[in-house]
């Protein structure tokens, strides 16, 4: 065993300990004088469960949950397609590929990684709560406040899928006198493509989460429609919302997952 | 890639009627955008983040006050933290019964009946515990649990739980299979097999994507704070609907640096998971 090794196998055992002092820190910030379950709350929970047999199946409000579902999708699709716009741009701009002179290009790069930074280091329903309080509600506040944090995280995966491309059929374009703009646009983003199509496939699943959320601003939707029967407290409503949630979470995943692996192949 | 070319269609035709939806069945707002009204609005509400006008100091200058709201950051990188430990704590016994190679015995081993309906029921978890987000779950679990730091940690919990579990278990099913069967042809048991071969391999990867999710679990802990009572979430809240703009802008300041150092610190972290610190 190497010297190095050595150190490190020591520096992870010194790690541990510190990760289980960290642990032992925060479970002793909570507040453990009053009940950790309130009163009537196991009640709560077991009501909870039991209500998922049946949840509730009329037709009616079954017509209710899929207009929500569509709702928070029509959001989720309007919030990613914006993200898209935002983020491609400024992926471009964070790969360094776009200028000849790589000292401007450098520049630019490390300014539009730090803005990307800020866009995504602000949760969506934060960044909604403050748009609100800032532009009043309506849906393009909303969907505004989506395609932030999204435009930030896609920007940067499209500017590292931009820099991972192999340098060979790079090289061939520039000796044969391509600007960068065109070594970008015939030689790095067709090589980008496939990964980037997967990962906006991936993320729309995860906008449709964030869509949902979005409720709390006031926002029609699954979400609203999960609160104000949480509010009722009609568990078996709550259980068929959050079964039509699944349900479309897990039709984008297949979707998703369809799409990249014929990507591979 | 014929599939990648009609589902890129329907993407974009789904983009249309979204859009289209949006703009004409909702109320929109694009109109609001050219209203000058709007945007003295937008910067009248900067201007009282700031505090131009206020007669009182603003509370960023004020060190009691950032003391005050420090003890609020604790609260809430603790509730990131609990949030992430039981994640952990619940993933680490599941994943290997959850990945379809372990219950299949293509690592060999024998399948079991059992073996394979407890591998259904864990899959149908992540499933169920992952298509809800975070803040439905804290919305759940506050008609169980008392207000405070847990019922926000417990709801981070439930989602990521599914989130990492999956991602594990996937991390399993695409392990190169050599060194378990070298253990099993050398005369190993099933459960040594799992110990000393699939373990080791996949506990780097859950690691690391344990770490990456705590990143985005410290910017969602202000979200679930938001209904759970508890750290910074609950008082930015408050602060929004008492109009104290100044301490909001407090509020936002200790968020970002909870979310730069739990960002420097999970970067760091991985590296020393991965072995090429």
């Amino acid at each position: 065993m190497g010297r190095r090794e050595l150190k490190l196998l020591e520096s992870r055992r010194l790690l541990t300990l510190l990760l289980a002092g960290v642990f032992l820190w925060s479970l002793s910030t909570v507040d453990w004088r009053g009940p950790l379950i309130h009163t009537g709350g196991l009640a709560a929970f077991l009501d909870f469960f039991a209500s998922l047999f049946p949840p509730e199946l009329s037709p009616g409000f079954l017509g209710l949950a899929l207009s929500a579902s569509w709702q928070t999708l029509a959001y989720a699709v309007a919030g990613i397609t914006l993200a898209v716009l935002i983020g491609f741009p400024l992926g471009v701009i964070a790969s360094g590929s776009v200028s000849g002179s790589p000292r401007t290009g450098l520049g630019l790069a490390v300014g539009v990684r730090l803005i990307l930074a800020a866009m995504r280091s602000i949760h969506e329903l934060v960044w909604a709560v403050l748009f609100v309080a800032a532009f009043g509600l309506s849906s393009m506040t909303v969907i505004l406040a989506l395609a932030l944090p999204y435009g930030g995280i896609l920007g940067r995966i499209y500017g590292e899928l931009f820099n991972q491309v192999p340098e060979g059929p790079l090289r061939a374009l520039r000796a044969s006198g391509a600007s960068p703009f065109r070594v970008l646009l015939y030689g790095r983003l067709p090589m980008a493509l496939p990964d980037m199509l997967g990962y906006t496939f991936y993320r729309l699943e995860c906008a449709i989460r964030s869509a949902a959320i979005m409720s709390f601003v006031g926002i029609r939707g699954l979400g609203y429609e999960i609160q104000l029967s949480l509010h009722d407290l009609l568990f078996d409503e709550v259980w068929t919302l959050l079964l039509f949630m699944v349900g479309m979470v897990v039709l984008v995943d297949l979707w998703s997952s369809r799409v990249r692996r014929s990507l591979v192949s | 890639m014929t599939f990648v070319r009609a589902s890129l269609y329907g993407f974009v035709v789904l983009a249309f009627v979204s859009w289209a939806y949006i703009l004409v069945a909702t109320d929109s707002g694009s109109a609001d955008i050219v209203l000058a009204k709007t945007w003295s609005n937008a910067g009248n509400f900067i201007r009282q983040l700031i505090g131009v006008d206020s007669p009182t100091r603003p509370a960023y200058l004020e060190v009691d006050r950032w003391l005050v709201t420090g003890r609020l950051a604790l609260d809430t990188l603790a509730m990131s933290v609990l949030a992430i430990v039981l994640t952990g704590v619940a993933v680490l016994p599941t994943f290997l019964p959850g990945a379809r190679n372990v219950s299949n015995g293509d690592l060999g081993g024998v399948p079991s009946r059992g073996g394979t309906l407890f591998y259904y029921v864990l899959r149908l978890a992540f499933t169920l515990t992952r298509a809800v987000p975070e803040l439905v779950w804290a919305m759940v679990i506050v008609f169980f649990l008392s207000p405070g730091i847990v019922p926000g940690a417990v709801a981070l919990a439930v989602h990521n739980y599914g989130v990492v579990g999956r991602l594990s278990a996937e991390v399993v099913e695409n392990l190169d299979p050599g060194p378990a069967k070298a253990l099993r042809s050398a005369g190993a048991s099933n459960l040594q097999m799992l110990i000393y071969s699939i373990f080791p391999q996949a506990l780097p990867h859950f690691l690391t994507y344990l770490l990456y999710r705590w990143e985005v679990i410290i910017r969602t802990t202000v979200v679930v704070g938001f209904v759970s009572a508890g750290g910074l979430g609950r008082e930015f809240r408050l602060s929004l609907s008492f109009f104290h703009y100044t301490d909001l802008a407090l509020l936002i300041m200790w968020y970002l640096i909870l979310v730069i150092a739990v960002d420097l610190l999970s970067a760091w972290l991985r590296r020393l998971v991965t072995g090429k610190g």
